[in-house]
C-alpha cells in the first residue's frame, strides 16, 4: 500500500460504569485509519461508534489499550500535550454544530487559531478566507442564530479547518440538516478528501456510505465487516 | 490580550448579571473610600483644631485625692494658688506665656437683649497662650488688672447676639452671674473685640467674654485665693517637653505631691484624640472590608453559575484544544475583571460620596482627603477578592472533561 496510519487504534477497551451496570462500549477494538482515506463508520445506536470517534479524537481516554497518532503512543500524553493535538493535527465537527453563539461566524471559525497562538490579524483573515472556500463569504459577521442549519455546520466545518489538520472527525455531521444541506456539506467532505485529507465520519445515514472509500462497519463494540473500495 | 478582549466581551453579553455582581464590590469599595476619607478628614479637622488652640498648650489642673481604696473622693480645688503663677512665671525660662483661668457661667444684658455663655478670668498672657488677635479696640493690659477694671474682650458670636451690627466698644454690658444661691450683677464696659475664630475643641473664643483675673477674684467668685486652672505655653515646640518638667518641678518644689496637681498637654490631648480616631477609623474600614468580602463571594456564586451555564461552550473550547492554563485564565480574568471595574467605578462613587459628605457637613469644616493610600488599599484588596473568589470556578471550570462538558446540554 505504501500509506501510513495517521491514526492507529490498538487494543481498545472502553468500559463505562453506570451505577451497577458496567457497560463495554468498545472491546478490544483495533483500527488503522491510513493517510488520505475517507473512512466512513456505520453502526446502531449503541453500537460503540460515537465512543470510537471520541477515542480517535483524543476526547476521551481509553481503559485499555493504546491510540497511536502519527505513530506516536498518545496514553502517556498530558491533558495538555492532547490538547495540542486536538488543536493541531485533528478538526472536529459535530452534529450539533457547537458553534459558541455570542461570537460572529469569522470568530468561531477563527477560535483554535487563538490556542495554536496566531494573532488576532491573522486569525481573521484565515477564518475569511475558510469561510469563503466553503461558500460563505458574504455572511461572516454573522452570528449561529442568523444562520441555517447547512450554514451553521458549514461554519464549523471551516472552524475544523483553522489549523489545517491532517485528519478531520466528523459525528453525524448531516444529522440535524435537510437533505439539501446534507448534500451541500458531503461535497464539502468529498472536495477535502480530494485535497489530501484524511477523513472520518460516523454516521447511521446509509447515503453517506458512496462517499467514503473505507466503510467500518460496528456492532455491539467490535468490527463487524471493513469494506474497502479503492 | 486577547484573554482580556476576550473576558470584556463576554462580560458585555451578560451586561446586567455583570452588573449586579460588581454591585457588592461597588458598594464595598464605595464605603471604604468614602468612611477611610472622612475618617481621615475629621481626624485631620479635630487636630487642627487642637493644634489652633496655640501651639504647646499647658493646662495645669488641681489633682484629687482618693476615690478608691474606701476613702472620699477629695478634688483638691484649693491646691493651686496664684502664687504657683508667679513661680512658673519667674522660674520656667521657656515659657511664653502663663496666665490663671476662671471659668464660670453667666448672663449678659445689653439693652433688651439676653444672651448666656462663660466668663474667662486671666491675666493678659491668655491672649498670646491661645494666639487670640482682636478685631477692634484692645486687649485686657496689667493696669485692668491692677485695678480690678470692670473692663471685658468679647467674642464674636456674643457680640452679634447682644450689639447685632453696632460696634461693641464702648458699651456697658450688665453681667449676672451665680455664685451658690446669689446672683451677683456687675456692669462691664467692653473695650475689645476679638476676630472670629471657631470653635478650637476645648475652648470656644467666639463665645468668650474676657475679663481681668482680679475682677472675677474680687468682685464676683470668692476663690479664697486658690486658682482652679491655669495656662501656660512654651516658646517654640521643640522645648515643650523641657516645658512640661520645669512647671512639673516648680509646682513639686511647693507641694511636695505629684498627685496634687495634673499637667496636661495639647501633644497629649492630640495622643488620646488620634488614638480614639484612629480606633474609629479601623472599625468602620472593618466594616466597609466586610462588605467587600461579601461582594467577592457573590462574584464566587456568578461566576459558579456561569461556570455550568458555559460548560458546553468550555467543552466546545478544550474539543478545539483550549488548554486547562488557557480555560483556567479565561474565567479567571473575566472575575479579576469584574472586581477590577467594580474597584474603579467604587473609587469614583466613593470620592464622590466623600466630596458631598464633605458639603453637607461645610458648617463643620470637614475636609474630607481621598488618600492614594485608601484608593491603593481598596482596589487592590477588590482585585485581590476577585482573584481569590475567582480561582475556585475557574479551577472547576478548567478541569472538565471535554467530553463530559460536551455532553452537557
Amino acid at each position: 500500500m505504501g500509506k501510513s496510519a495517521v491514526l492507529s487504534l490498538r487494543k481498545i477497551w472502553k468500559i463505562y460504569e453506570m451505577g451497577d451496570v458496567r457497560v463495554n462500549a468498545l472491546r478490544d477494538f483495533s483500527l488503522d485509519i491510513l493517510e488520505g482515506d475517507y473512512m466512513v463508520v456505520m453502526g446502531p445506536s449503541g453500537s460503540g461508534k460515537s465512543t470510537f470517534l471520541q477515542i480517535t479524537g483524543c476526547l476521551d481516554k481509553p481503559t485499555q489499550g493504546e491510540v497511536l497518532i502519527d505513530g506516536v503512543n498518545t496514553s502517556n500524553m498530558t491533558d495538555n500535550q492532547l490538547a495540542a493535538i486536538r488543536n493541531k493535527k485533528l478538526g472536529f465537527v459535530f452534529q450539533s454544530f457547537n458553534l459558541l453563539s455570542k461570537m460572529t461566524a469569522q470568530e468561531n471559525s477563527a477560535l483554535p487559531l487563538i490556542y495554536s497562538g496566531v494573532s488576532r490579524k491573522k486569525r481573521m483573515n484565515r477564518a475569511k478566507e475558510l469561510l469563503e472556500q466553503v461558500g460563505l463569504g458574504d455572511r461572516i459577521r454573522h452570528r449561529p442564530n442568523e444562520l441555517s442549519g447547512g450554514q451553521q455546520q458549514r461554519v464549523a466545518i471551516a472552524r475544523a479547518l483553522a489549523n489545517d489538520p491532517p485528519v478531520v472527525l466528523a459525528d453525524e455531521p448531516t444529522g440535524n440538516l435537510d437533505s439539501k444541506s446534507s448534500e451541500e456539506i458531503l461535497n464539502i467532505l468529498k472536495t477535502l478528501h480530494e485535497s489530501g485529507k484524511t477523513i472520518i465520519v460516523v454516521t447511521h445515514d446509509p447515503d453517506m456510505i458512496h462517499q467514503g472509500n473505507t466503510v467500518v462497519h460496528i456492532l455491539d463494540g467490535q468490527i463487524e465487516k471493513i469494506e474497502r473500495k479503492s | 490580550m486577547e484573554l482580556f478582549m476576550e473576558s470584556l466581551r463576554s462580560l458585555y453579553a451578560n451586561k446586567l448579571r455583570t452588573f449586579l455582581s460588581m454591585l457588592g464590590i461597588i458598594i464595598g469599595v464605595t464605603a471604604m473610600i468614602a468612611v477611610v476619607s472622612i475618617g481621615q478628614g475629621a481626624t485631620a479637622s479635630i487636630t487642627e483644631r487642637i493644634s489652633s488652640l496655640g501651639s504647646n498648650v499647658f493646662m495645669i489642673s488641681p489633682g484629687y485625692s482618693g476615690g478608691s481604696s474606701g476613702r472620699a473622693y477629695v478634688n483638691l480645688s484649693d491646691v493651686l494658688t496664684k502664687k504657683d503663677v508667679e513661680n512658673i512665671k519667674m522660674l520656667c525660662p521657656n515659657i511664653k506665656g502663663v496666665s490663671p483661668l476662671i471659668q464660670q457661667r453667666f448672663s449678659l444684658k445689653y439693652g433688651t437683649n439676653n444672651t448666656s455663655s462663660q466668663i474667662y478670668a486671666i491675666y493678659p498672657d491668655f491672649f498670646q497662650i491661645l494666639n487670640l488677635d482682636l478685631e477692634s479696640g484692645r486687649k485686657i493690659n496689667q493696669e485692668d488688672i491692677d485695678d480690678y477694671a470692670k473692663v471685658g474682650v468679647i467674642g464674636k458670636d456674643i457680640a452679634n447676639d447682644l450689639f447685632g451690627t453696632e460696634n461693641p466698644l464702648g458699651k456697658t454690658v450688665y453681667m449676672t452671674v451665680s455664685v451658690g444661691n446669689t446672683n451677683k450683677t456687675i456692669p462691664i464696659q467692653i473695650v475689645g473685640a476679638l476676630v472670629q475664630t471657631g470653635s478650637k475643641l476645648i475652648y470656644n473664643p467666639d463665645k468668650m467674654l474676657i475679663i481681668p483675673f482680679t475682677t472675677a477674684e474680687g468682685r464676683i467668685v470668692n476663690t479664697r485665693g486658690s486658682v482652679s486652672t491655669i495656662l501656660a505655653s512654651a516658646i517654640s515646640p521643640e522645648v515643650s517637653e523641657r516645658v512640661y518638667l520645669e512647671i512639673d518641678q516648680v509646682l513639686y518644689m511647693r507641694l511636695h505631691d505629684s498627685t496634687k496637681y495634673s499637667i496636661t498637654s495639647q501633644d497629649s490631648i492630640l495622643g488620646a484624640v488620634s488614638e480614639v480616631t484612629g480606633i474609629m477609623n479601623l472599625f468602620l474600614g472593618s466594616i466597609a472590608a466586610i462588605s467587600l468580602l461579601v461582594g467577592g463571594i457573590g462574584i464566587m456564586n456568578i461566576m459558579l453559575v456561569s461556570v455550568s451555564e458555559r460548560t458546553r461552550e468550555i467543552g466546545i473550547k478544550k474539543a478545539l484544544g483550549a488548554t486547562r492554563k488557557r480555560i483556567l485564565m479565561e474565567f479567571l480574568i473575566e472575575s479579576v475583571m469584574i472586581t477590577f471595574i467594580a474597584g474603579l467605578l467604587g473609587i469614583l462613587l466613593g470620592t464622590a460620596l466623600s466630596k458631598m459628605v464633605e458639603i453637607a457637613a461645610s458648617a463643620y469644616a470637614l475636609k474630607t482627603q481621598v488618600t492614594w493610600d485608601s484608593i491603593i488599599i481598596a482596589f487592590g484588596t477588590a482585585s485581590l477578592i476577585g482573584l481569590f473568589f475567582g480561582i475556585y470556578p475557574a479551577s472547576k471550570a478548567s478541569k472538565l472533561s471535554p467530553l463530559e462538558a460536551l455532553r452537557y446540554e
